[in-house]
């Protein structure tokens, strides 16, 4: 009986040791990263950095202490050479800043939740979805409220624009088009599950792309909304398509990359799955496609499916990876460095690393 | 399982259980928090009623003659002292872990309850995509998500306040009037007060200790719910007022504690198990 005793409680004890390490208690940033061709920007927990990327030197952080923000949206640089940035944390405040000296140059701070999504620039308009469910309209220079339009459940993913209409995903389980002129939702699309992506357009801007996590892809026509094609995956699409002339890429939760037919949506790739789940979007070379998986590393696909190269990075990957030149930025969580910089051609890895010191 | 063993046998089936409830009573989540804290609170009851008795016996115990005695007679001896102790408790039939082995089965389960409701809220995406991953496949997660966490005036997934008057702000408080923060450090201050055993003992650490709790815990919780998800204040609230009502059921509370000085000592009945 005694023996009895102690094995349940050492079990006992055992489980509740794991409760500290469990998935539960870990941290829940999520980094957002942008480039421009001499620079890096990271949104990373409290801080934005910017780093340079011919030697990875800190060119300045934001704040300079840490404060209430929490940054988990990627940065978006504005053709009027501002970068604009929405905190997670309490502060529930949209940021512009400087991206040469990371000085403030506006701030909004009148959404109701926190910003999980980019913002989109459309001529001397920002247009910025808020995880209270509205999508904002702000004056682009000073950060000036417009409009804003309540679409309901959180919005997690970037809007994309064809010139004339908004189109943004929500959580509630719908794409919404939104005609800026009249700040009205001109059609919207069952997705079939929640989605924190965005959609991609066609080249010739016809036809939307979008995954959700009902575990499909569709396309859908952009003027009217119409389903044009739908496809299944084996999991949710957390990430967002990216078209290649007439293939679609687009991956899953549990870490399978589709090669789709952009006008059937026929998978062309037998079961391509690199080592983990996949949350980034893929990212478009001229070889083929580079992907980052949940387990830490780097993978860069040819057309047809076939490891160029992969390179194991550490801590786990869910920011999609971003090009700048010939590199490959990425941003891990929970690995030695923040940021990493390989070649897109070999894997490489740039023998800088930032640490955000 | 065996990289995550909390998650494989508490957590993971805590959050599908807390998501089956909130499926079948119409996607309220706030309902579904406070049916799934009585239906932990009931399943552990008999830990806490073992757990009470327990405790009553040990504390009737310090204030027991003989037990006084030994504790004067071998200040100075603590082997002497332990042995003697350990002889009443044989004596006696009165197992000292009695109060406490309960309390460590209950720690998990309290633990556990705590992050489902966190992990269902999944206000970040990190804790979404561990959400997916939580949930048994019968589930279908794609149709509960996102949950809907909107309850009477609050959304759980959000610090509660009620909004200031027009032109009025307060910088420490920038959700509004925080009613639910007060709620939970009254509901606590009062589970606390309730149920705190007497001491006849001006030098009782524990009963010192106990006397501290009553004024942190309430602090504690009421900072914790002004910061975090107003979902787990409701758990708190629930929680809170379901202890009362066990404690009271059990005649553990202590009503006299309410009023100024009116913790008074048990006269001590611990009856010698021969």
């Amino acid at each position: 009986m005694k023996r009895l005793t102690l094995i349940s409680f050492a079990l006992l004890g055992a489980i509740l040791l794991s409760a500290c390490s469990s998935n539960a208690t870990r941290g829940t940033s999520w980094p957002g990263l942008a480039a421009d061709a001499n620079n890096a920007y990271l949104a990373n927990g409290q801080f934005i950095y910017a780093a340079r990327l011919s030697d990875g030197a800190k060119l300045w952080q934001y704040p300079d202490k840490a404060g209430s923000q929490q940054f988990f949206a990627t940065p978006l640089l504005t053709p009027d050479g501002q970068l604009v940035v929405g905190s997670a944390g309490t502060d529930q405040g949209l940021y512009s800043l400087n991206p040469a000296t990371g000085q403030e140059k506006w701030t909004f701070a009148s959404a109701k939740d926190r910003w999980i999504a980019a913002p989109l620039a459309i001529n001397d308009i920002l247009y910025a979805p808020n995880n209270d469910g509205s999508l904002y309209a702000l004056k682009l220079a000073t950060g000036q409220l417009l409009w804003s339009l309540s679409i309901g459940h959180p919005l997690w993913g970037a809007p994309v624009t064809d010139g004339k209409l908004i189109f943004l995903t929500s959580l509630d389980h719908f794409l919404y088009a939104i005609d800026p002129q009249s700040q009205k939702i001109v059609w919207k699309t069952d997705l079939g599950g929640s989605a924190a992506g965005s959609p991609v357009l066609s080249a010739d801007q016809t036809t939307l792309y979008v995954g959700s996590f009902g575990s499909k892809i569709f396309a859908i026509n952009a003027a009217d909304g119409s389903t044009l094609w739908k496809a299944n995956t084996n999991a949710w699409v957390w990430s967002d398509p990216v078209v290649n002339g007439s293939t679609i890429y687009i991956t899953d939760i549990n870490g399978q990359v589709y090669s789709l037919d952009a006008s059937s949506g026929k998978n062309s790739w037998a079961n391509i799955t690199p080592d983990g789940p996949i949350t980034g979007s893929p990212l478009l070379t001229t070889d083929g496609v580079i992907v980052t998986t949940e387990s830490g590393s780097v993978y860069s696909l040819d057309h047809n499916g076939k490891v160029l190269w992969s390179t194991a990075l550490g801590g786990k990957i869910y920011t999609a990876p971003v090009a700048s030149g010939n590199l490959v930025l990425v941003a891990p969580l929970g690995a030695q460095y923040l940021l990493y910089a390989v070649n897109e051609k070999d894997g490489s890895m740039l023998p800088w690393h930032f640490d955000g010191k | 399982m065996f990289s995550d063993p909390w998650g494989f046998f508490i957590l993971n089936p805590f959050t599908n259980v807390l998501l089956l409830i909130y499926n079948h009573v119409g996607l309220n989540f706030g309902l579904a928090v406070i049916l799934f804290t009585i239906l932990i609170r009931a399943i552990t009851w008999p830990l806490t009623g073992q757990q009470l008795k327990g405790a009553k016996v040990m504390q009737e115990l310090q204030s027991d003659k003989e037990w006084l005695d030994i504790q004067k007679k071998y200040a100075k001896d603590r082997e002497k002292l332990a042995q003697e102790q350990m002889r009443i408790y044989q004596e006696r039939g009165i197992n000292p872990l009695a109060s406490c082995l309960p309390t460590l089965i209950q720690f998990p389960i309290i633990i556990g309850l705590y992050q489902s409701v966190t992990r269902a809220l999944a206000a970040t995406p990190l804790t979404l995509l561990q959400l997916a991953r939580s949930i048994y496949p019968f589930m279908n997660a794609s149709a509960i998500i996102p949950l809907n966490s909107h309850f009477l005036w609050m959304d759980l997934g959000r610090p509660e306040g009620l909004p200031f008057p027009a032109g009025l702000a307060i910088s420490f408080l920038p959700y509004g009037f925080p009613t639910l923060a007060i709620i939970v450090a009254l509901t606590t201050y009062l589970q606390t007060k309730l149920t705190l055993p007497p001491s006849s003992n001006p030098n009782d650490q524990a009963a010192a200790m106990n006397s501290m709790m009553t004024i942190y815990m309430p602090l504690f919780l009421g900072w914790l719910v002004l910061n975090y998800a107003s979902g787990l204040a409701v758990y708190f609230v629930t929680s809170n007022v379901l202890g009362i009502v066990q404690y009271g059921m059990m005649g553990r509370v202590n009503w006299r504690n309410l009023l100024p000085g009116g913790s008074k000592p048990a006269p001590s009945n611990v009856k010698k198990n021969k």
